[in-house]
């Protein structure tokens, strides 16, 4: 068992799905008793310069812990994976499990965006429920 | 002649005695690439060796991620 970091970049229209291919992976991870030490999901971001014609992909990083099969079957899902544009792997020495600089010193400004919007929809629901109080 | 006085280099990594240089730390990593994008060498920087070599790797690592830009033109 070696200890692996793997950053993974999703496309912008599949980022819904990206908690759903985190269990996937987990799932793969798990069947053959590795660990994952750490899982930071980094939010859509801004890219430095297009890829595929995307400026924006949502980014993940996984710090786990698994042998060589799991390992070649997690970088073959990535590859016949349409929704991954771009995947790095690298082997560590050890486990990290505290979180990383890129989480303490987020930009932050697409979660912002993200924040407004859901409290825009939260008005949206209050208001149709104070409709439906009315009524 | 005149001779400028010339603030000292030094290496920042030494200085703070870092293990590593993390990819993902892009603060860092912004004040070692040109306007450009180019790495900026160590006989400008006084990074010591050691340090340079793990700061390459950094940089090319968060180029490859689109973390960084690789030039000024994409």
């Amino acid at each position: 068992m070696r200890h692996y970091e793997i950053v993974f970049l999703v496309h912008p229209d599949q980022s819904p799905q990206v908690p759903a291919m985190i269990e996937r992976y987990r799932g793969m991870i798990e069947a053959e008793q590795g660990k994952i030490h750490r899982v930071e999901d980094w939010g859509r971001r801004q890219l430095a310069y297009p890829i595929q014609k995307v400026h924006k992909a949502h980014y993940v990083l996984m710090n786990i812990e698994c042998g060589q099969s799991t390992l070649n079957e997690l970088e073959s899902a990535f590859r016949f994976n349409d929704a991954v544009i771009r995947s790095l792997t690298l082997s560590r020495p050890g486990p990290e499990v505290e979180p990383s600089i890129m989480l303490k010193s987020q930009d932050g400004r697409d979660d912002s965006r993200r924040r407004d919007r859901d409290m825009s929809d939260d008005d949206g629901d209050s208001d149709s429920i104070d409709n439906g109080a009315r009524v | 002649m005149s001779r400028f006085y010339r603030r000292r280099k030094y290496c920042r990594f030494t200085a703070e005695k870092v293990v590593e240089i993390d990819y993902k730390d892009l603060v860092t990593l912004k004040q070692y690439i040109t306007e450009t994008g180019k790495i900026v060498p160590s006989r400008i920087t006084g990074t010591q060796t050691h340090y340079q070599r793990q700061l390459a790797a950094a940089i090319k690592r968060a180029r490859f991620l689109a973390l960084l830009p690789y030039t000024d033109q994409h």
